[in-house]
Protein backbone atom coordinates (compact mmCIF):
# COMPACT_ATOMS: atom_id res chain seq x y z
CA UNK A 1 0.00 0.00 0.00
CA UNK A 2 2.43 2.69 0.73
CA UNK A 3 4.37 1.52 -2.63
CA UNK A 4 1.74 2.40 -4.27
CA UNK A 5 0.92 5.64 -2.71
CA UNK A 6 4.96 6.54 -2.84
CA UNK A 7 4.95 5.56 -6.42
CA UNK A 8 1.97 7.74 -7.26
CA UNK A 9 3.34 10.96 -5.38
CA UNK A 10 6.39 10.74 -7.14
CA UNK A 11 4.46 10.29 -10.46
CA UNK A 12 2.62 13.63 -9.37
CA UNK A 13 5.47 15.52 -8.46
CA UNK A 14 7.04 14.98 -11.46
CA UNK A 15 4.63 14.51 -14.44
CA UNK A 16 3.69 18.19 -15.89
CA UNK A 17 0.74 18.82 -17.79
CA UNK A 18 1.57 18.57 -22.10
CA UNK A 19 2.69 22.55 -23.01
CA UNK A 20 3.64 23.52 -19.71
CA UNK A 21 6.79 22.25 -19.06
CA UNK A 22 8.15 25.14 -16.65
CA UNK A 23 6.18 27.92 -14.64
CA UNK A 24 8.21 30.10 -17.08
CA UNK A 25 6.90 28.65 -20.22
CA UNK A 26 2.62 29.83 -18.29
CA UNK A 27 4.09 33.32 -17.42
CA UNK A 28 5.82 33.78 -20.72
CA UNK A 29 2.34 33.01 -22.20
CA UNK A 30 0.33 34.88 -19.93
CA UNK A 31 2.63 38.15 -21.39
CA UNK A 32 2.48 36.36 -24.74
CA UNK A 33 -1.35 36.99 -25.09
CA UNK A 34 -2.70 36.80 -28.19
CA UNK A 35 0.27 36.78 -30.31
CA UNK A 36 0.61 33.61 -32.42
CA UNK A 37 3.74 31.11 -31.44
CA UNK A 38 5.26 29.99 -34.53
CA UNK A 39 8.90 29.10 -33.98
CA UNK A 40 10.85 27.70 -31.55
CA UNK A 41 12.97 30.36 -30.98
CA UNK A 42 16.48 30.19 -29.63
CA UNK A 43 15.69 28.81 -26.34
CA UNK A 44 12.19 27.20 -26.44
CA UNK A 45 10.21 30.09 -24.68
CA UNK A 46 7.67 31.77 -26.46
CA UNK A 47 9.27 35.33 -26.39
CA UNK A 48 10.13 37.88 -29.03
CA UNK A 49 13.73 39.29 -29.24
CA UNK A 50 15.21 40.37 -32.65
CA UNK A 51 18.48 38.96 -32.88
CA UNK A 52 20.85 38.16 -36.18
CA UNK A 53 21.62 34.72 -35.23
CA UNK A 54 18.25 33.55 -34.69
CA UNK A 55 16.43 35.98 -36.85
CA UNK A 56 13.25 34.44 -36.64
CA UNK A 57 11.59 34.76 -32.98
CA UNK A 58 9.20 32.41 -31.43
CA UNK A 59 6.57 34.58 -31.14
CA UNK A 60 5.21 37.15 -33.78
CA UNK A 61 5.45 40.82 -32.74
CA UNK A 62 1.96 41.74 -32.91
CA UNK A 63 -1.12 39.82 -31.18
CA UNK A 64 -3.65 39.44 -33.56
CA UNK A 65 -5.80 42.00 -34.62
CA UNK A 66 -8.77 42.06 -37.05
CA UNK A 67 -6.49 44.28 -39.26
CA UNK A 68 -3.88 41.96 -39.17
CA UNK A 69 -6.43 39.16 -39.64
CA UNK A 70 -7.87 40.80 -42.76
CA UNK A 71 -4.20 41.02 -43.80
CA UNK A 72 -3.47 37.52 -43.83
CA UNK A 73 -6.26 36.50 -45.34
CA UNK A 74 -5.37 39.14 -48.37
CA UNK A 75 -1.97 37.85 -48.03
CA UNK A 76 -3.02 34.31 -49.08
CA UNK A 77 -3.64 35.57 -52.36
CA UNK A 78 -0.85 36.82 -55.16
CA UNK A 79 1.65 38.68 -53.46
CA UNK A 80 1.80 41.00 -56.54
CA UNK A 81 -1.39 42.76 -55.21
CA UNK A 82 -0.32 43.25 -52.27
CA UNK A 83 0.49 46.97 -51.72
CA UNK A 84 3.64 48.43 -50.52
CA UNK A 85 1.84 49.43 -47.23
CA UNK A 86 0.79 46.30 -46.66
CA UNK A 87 3.32 44.73 -47.06
CA UNK A 88 5.09 46.79 -44.65
CA UNK A 89 2.11 45.83 -42.24
CA UNK A 90 2.51 42.26 -42.29
CA UNK A 91 6.21 42.75 -41.39
CA UNK A 92 5.83 44.61 -38.40
CA UNK A 93 2.89 42.45 -37.45
CA UNK A 94 5.85 39.54 -37.51
CA UNK A 95 8.27 41.51 -36.54
CA UNK A 96 9.34 44.49 -34.51
CA UNK A 97 12.48 45.75 -36.19
CA UNK A 98 14.35 45.23 -39.80
CA UNK A 99 17.95 44.04 -39.49
CA UNK A 100 18.87 47.47 -40.42
CA UNK A 101 16.97 48.89 -37.20
CA UNK A 102 18.20 46.53 -34.65
CA UNK A 103 21.70 46.89 -35.82
CA UNK A 104 21.85 50.43 -35.87
CA UNK A 105 24.66 52.30 -33.94
CA UNK A 106 22.77 53.36 -30.66
CA UNK A 107 25.31 56.42 -30.04
CA UNK A 108 25.59 54.81 -26.65
CA UNK A 109 29.56 54.61 -26.83
CA UNK A 110 29.91 58.29 -26.80
CA UNK A 111 27.94 58.22 -22.77
CA UNK A 112 29.93 55.30 -21.71
CA UNK A 113 33.67 57.09 -22.82
CA UNK A 114 32.49 60.31 -21.57
CA UNK A 115 31.65 59.11 -18.25
CA UNK A 116 34.47 56.58 -18.11
CA UNK A 117 36.79 59.54 -18.71
CA UNK A 118 35.43 61.57 -16.35
CA UNK A 119 35.85 59.05 -13.85
CA UNK A 120 39.17 58.77 -14.98
CA UNK A 121 39.60 62.33 -14.51
CA UNK A 122 38.40 62.20 -11.19
CA UNK A 123 40.93 60.26 -9.71
CA UNK A 124 43.93 62.76 -10.38
CA UNK A 125 41.86 65.08 -8.25
CA UNK A 126 41.59 62.68 -5.56
CA UNK A 127 45.25 62.44 -6.15
CA UNK A 128 45.85 65.75 -5.36
CA UNK A 129 43.92 66.34 -2.66
CA UNK A 130 45.81 63.52 -0.99
CA UNK A 131 48.22 65.59 -1.69
CA UNK A 132 47.44 68.73 -0.25
CA UNK A 133 45.38 67.11 2.70
CA UNK A 134 46.56 63.40 3.65
CA UNK A 135 50.25 62.90 2.78
CA UNK A 136 52.72 64.47 4.66
CA UNK A 137 55.69 65.92 2.92
CA UNK A 138 58.63 63.94 1.57
CA UNK A 139 61.75 63.30 3.24
CA UNK A 140 64.08 65.87 2.91
CA UNK A 141 66.81 62.82 1.38
CA UNK A 142 64.28 63.11 -1.69
CA UNK A 143 65.91 66.81 -2.48
CA UNK A 144 69.19 67.20 -5.14
CA UNK A 145 71.72 67.65 -2.57
CA UNK A 146 70.88 64.25 -0.15
CA UNK A 147 70.81 62.51 -3.80
CA UNK A 148 74.18 63.94 -4.96
CA UNK A 149 75.54 62.93 -1.98
CA UNK A 150 74.21 59.31 -1.68
CA UNK A 151 75.65 59.11 -5.40
CA UNK A 152 79.26 60.30 -4.21
CA UNK A 153 78.96 57.60 -1.34
CA UNK A 154 78.23 55.01 -3.76
CA UNK A 155 80.59 55.56 -6.05
CA UNK A 156 82.86 55.69 -2.94
CA UNK A 157 81.91 52.43 -1.42
CA UNK A 158 82.65 51.11 -5.21
CA UNK A 159 78.96 49.88 -5.30
CA UNK A 160 78.92 47.27 -8.56
CA UNK A 161 82.36 47.95 -9.59
CA UNK A 162 81.72 45.13 -12.52
CA UNK A 163 79.39 46.20 -15.11
CA UNK A 164 77.18 48.53 -12.89
CA UNK A 165 78.01 51.97 -11.14
CA UNK A 166 81.10 52.00 -10.36
CA UNK A 167 82.19 50.65 -13.19
CA UNK A 168 80.98 53.52 -15.24
CA UNK A 169 82.88 55.80 -13.18
CA UNK A 170 86.87 57.10 -13.58
CA UNK A 171 88.15 57.00 -10.43
CA UNK A 172 92.13 57.91 -11.58
CA UNK A 173 90.40 61.05 -13.11
CA UNK A 174 87.28 61.78 -11.30
CA UNK A 175 84.69 61.96 -14.19
CA UNK A 176 82.06 59.68 -15.61
CA UNK A 177 83.69 57.38 -18.18
CA UNK B 1 10.37 -0.37 -1.73
CA UNK B 2 12.62 2.16 -2.52
CA UNK B 3 14.23 0.31 -4.79
CA UNK B 4 10.87 0.86 -6.74
CA UNK B 5 9.98 3.56 -6.71
CA UNK B 6 13.57 4.87 -7.73
CA UNK B 7 12.77 2.62 -11.06
CA UNK B 8 9.75 4.60 -11.43
CA UNK B 9 11.29 7.85 -10.99
CA UNK B 10 14.10 6.88 -13.31
CA UNK B 11 11.63 5.50 -15.82
CA UNK B 12 9.31 9.07 -15.57
CA UNK B 13 12.19 10.88 -15.77
CA UNK B 14 13.45 9.27 -18.76
CA UNK B 15 10.08 9.82 -20.43
CA UNK B 16 10.00 13.54 -19.44
CA UNK B 17 13.36 14.19 -20.89
CA UNK B 18 13.66 12.13 -23.96
CA UNK B 19 10.94 13.56 -26.49
CA UNK B 20 9.24 10.44 -28.35
CA UNK B 21 8.62 12.10 -31.92
CA UNK B 22 11.83 14.25 -32.27
CA UNK B 23 11.63 16.16 -35.18
CA UNK B 24 14.42 15.17 -37.73
CA UNK B 25 14.10 18.28 -39.92
CA UNK B 26 17.42 18.01 -41.32
CA UNK B 27 18.92 14.72 -41.38
CA UNK B 28 21.20 13.04 -38.96
CA UNK B 29 24.84 14.42 -38.72
CA UNK B 30 27.31 12.43 -37.57
CA UNK B 31 30.06 15.02 -35.44
CA UNK B 32 32.96 12.79 -35.23
CA UNK B 33 36.01 13.09 -36.90
CA UNK B 34 37.06 10.39 -39.44
CA UNK B 35 33.10 10.03 -40.38
CA UNK B 36 31.74 10.64 -43.66
CA UNK B 37 31.97 14.42 -44.75
CA UNK B 38 29.19 16.23 -46.19
CA UNK B 39 30.31 18.55 -49.57
CA UNK B 40 29.12 22.12 -50.18
CA UNK B 41 26.69 20.44 -53.11
CA UNK B 42 25.00 17.88 -50.66
CA UNK B 43 24.35 20.44 -47.72
CA UNK B 44 22.97 22.44 -50.39
CA UNK B 45 20.59 19.74 -51.83
CA UNK B 46 19.65 18.94 -48.10
CA UNK B 47 18.48 22.05 -47.60
CA UNK B 48 16.97 22.40 -50.84
CA UNK B 49 15.14 19.40 -50.42
CA UNK B 50 14.08 20.60 -46.71
CA UNK B 51 12.15 23.79 -48.03
CA UNK B 52 10.82 21.88 -51.13
CA UNK B 53 8.80 19.53 -49.13
CA UNK B 54 5.37 19.87 -49.88
CA UNK B 55 4.26 19.74 -46.43
CA UNK B 56 6.51 21.87 -44.72
CA UNK B 57 4.94 24.00 -42.13
CA UNK B 58 5.92 27.48 -40.76
CA UNK B 59 7.52 26.33 -37.60
CA UNK B 60 9.82 24.03 -39.71
CA UNK B 61 10.50 26.71 -41.93
CA UNK B 62 11.64 29.26 -39.08
CA UNK B 63 13.83 26.10 -37.73
CA UNK B 64 15.77 25.65 -40.97
CA UNK B 65 16.16 29.52 -41.57
CA UNK B 66 17.03 29.51 -38.00
CA UNK B 67 19.78 26.78 -38.06
CA UNK B 68 21.42 28.43 -41.34
CA UNK B 69 21.67 31.63 -39.76
CA UNK B 70 23.59 29.75 -36.66
CA UNK B 71 26.12 27.91 -39.08
CA UNK B 72 29.45 29.33 -40.69
CA UNK B 73 28.01 29.85 -44.20
CA UNK B 74 26.35 32.35 -46.61
CA UNK B 75 22.70 30.30 -47.72
CA UNK B 76 23.41 29.16 -51.41
CA UNK B 77 20.84 30.98 -53.26
CA UNK B 78 19.09 27.44 -54.38
CA UNK B 79 18.29 27.46 -50.74
CA UNK B 80 17.33 30.91 -50.34
CA UNK B 81 15.02 30.00 -53.34
CA UNK B 82 13.70 27.11 -51.91
CA UNK B 83 12.92 28.84 -49.17
CA UNK B 84 10.84 31.81 -50.71
CA UNK B 85 8.44 28.87 -52.26
CA UNK B 86 8.43 27.77 -48.91
CA UNK B 87 6.81 30.80 -47.31
CA UNK B 88 4.87 31.21 -50.58
CA UNK B 89 3.05 28.06 -49.36
CA UNK B 90 2.24 28.67 -45.79
CA UNK B 91 1.41 32.42 -47.10
CA UNK B 92 4.12 34.56 -45.31
CA UNK B 93 5.30 37.68 -46.82
CA UNK B 94 7.07 38.55 -43.74
CA UNK B 95 8.94 35.35 -43.53
CA UNK B 96 10.63 35.72 -46.82
CA UNK B 97 11.72 39.51 -46.57
CA UNK B 98 12.93 38.69 -43.06
CA UNK B 99 15.03 35.49 -44.35
CA UNK B 100 16.36 37.81 -47.44
CA UNK B 101 17.43 40.06 -44.13
CA UNK B 102 19.13 37.84 -42.70
CA UNK B 103 21.33 36.45 -45.45
CA UNK B 104 22.42 39.86 -46.28
CA UNK B 105 23.10 39.81 -43.00
CA UNK B 106 25.03 36.56 -43.07
CA UNK B 107 27.79 38.20 -46.17
CA UNK B 108 29.40 39.69 -43.09
CA UNK B 109 31.96 42.42 -44.53
CA UNK B 110 31.82 40.96 -47.49
CA UNK B 111 28.25 41.95 -48.45
CA UNK B 112 28.97 44.15 -51.37
CA UNK B 113 30.39 41.11 -53.06
CA UNK B 114 27.64 38.28 -52.28
CA UNK B 115 24.47 39.71 -51.64
CA UNK B 116 24.44 41.54 -55.40
CA UNK B 117 25.53 37.97 -56.63
CA UNK B 118 22.39 36.60 -54.48
CA UNK B 119 20.38 39.34 -55.06
CA UNK B 120 21.18 38.38 -59.21
CA UNK B 121 20.57 34.74 -58.49
CA UNK B 122 17.26 34.89 -56.67
CA UNK B 123 16.06 38.29 -58.20
CA UNK B 124 13.43 35.78 -61.20
CA UNK B 125 11.76 33.97 -58.25
CA UNK B 126 11.28 37.06 -56.11
CA UNK B 127 9.48 38.73 -58.82
CA UNK B 128 7.69 35.19 -59.50
CA UNK B 129 6.49 35.59 -56.35
CA UNK B 130 5.42 39.24 -55.69
CA UNK B 131 8.25 39.78 -53.05
CA UNK B 132 10.54 42.50 -52.98
CA UNK B 133 14.26 42.66 -51.68
CA UNK B 134 14.29 44.34 -48.31
CA UNK B 135 15.58 47.62 -50.15
CA UNK B 136 12.69 47.57 -52.06
CA UNK B 137 10.39 48.06 -49.12
CA UNK B 138 13.49 50.57 -47.62
CA UNK B 139 14.65 48.37 -45.65
CA UNK B 140 18.13 48.37 -46.19
CA UNK B 141 18.35 51.56 -43.97
CA UNK B 142 16.55 52.22 -40.02
CA UNK B 143 12.98 53.20 -41.00
CA UNK B 144 11.06 53.68 -37.99
CA UNK B 145 12.81 54.42 -34.29
CA UNK B 146 11.84 52.39 -31.47
CA UNK B 147 10.23 54.31 -28.26
CA UNK B 148 12.41 53.75 -25.09
CA UNK B 149 10.41 51.00 -22.68
CA UNK B 150 11.19 53.18 -19.79
CA UNK B 151 9.30 56.34 -21.02
CA UNK B 152 6.22 54.14 -22.51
Amino acid sequence: MANLLMRRALINAIRVPAGARASSVNTDLAKVGKREWVCYGFNGQPNYVDRPDYPMPAVRFQPETPDIKMLREKEKGDWRKLTMEEKKALYRASFCQTFAEFQAPTGEWKGVTGWALTLASLSVWIYFAMKIFVYSPLPETFDDEHQKAQLKRMLDLKVNPVDGLASKWDYENNRWK
Amino acid sequence: MLKAASGTFAHVLKRSLIPTARVNAVGVVRNSHGGPVESDEEFDSRYEAFFNRKDIDGWEIRKGMNDLCGMDLVPDPRIIKAAMHACRRVNDYALAIRFIEACKDKCGPKVNEIYPYIIQEIKPTLVELGIETPEELGYDKPELALKNVYEM
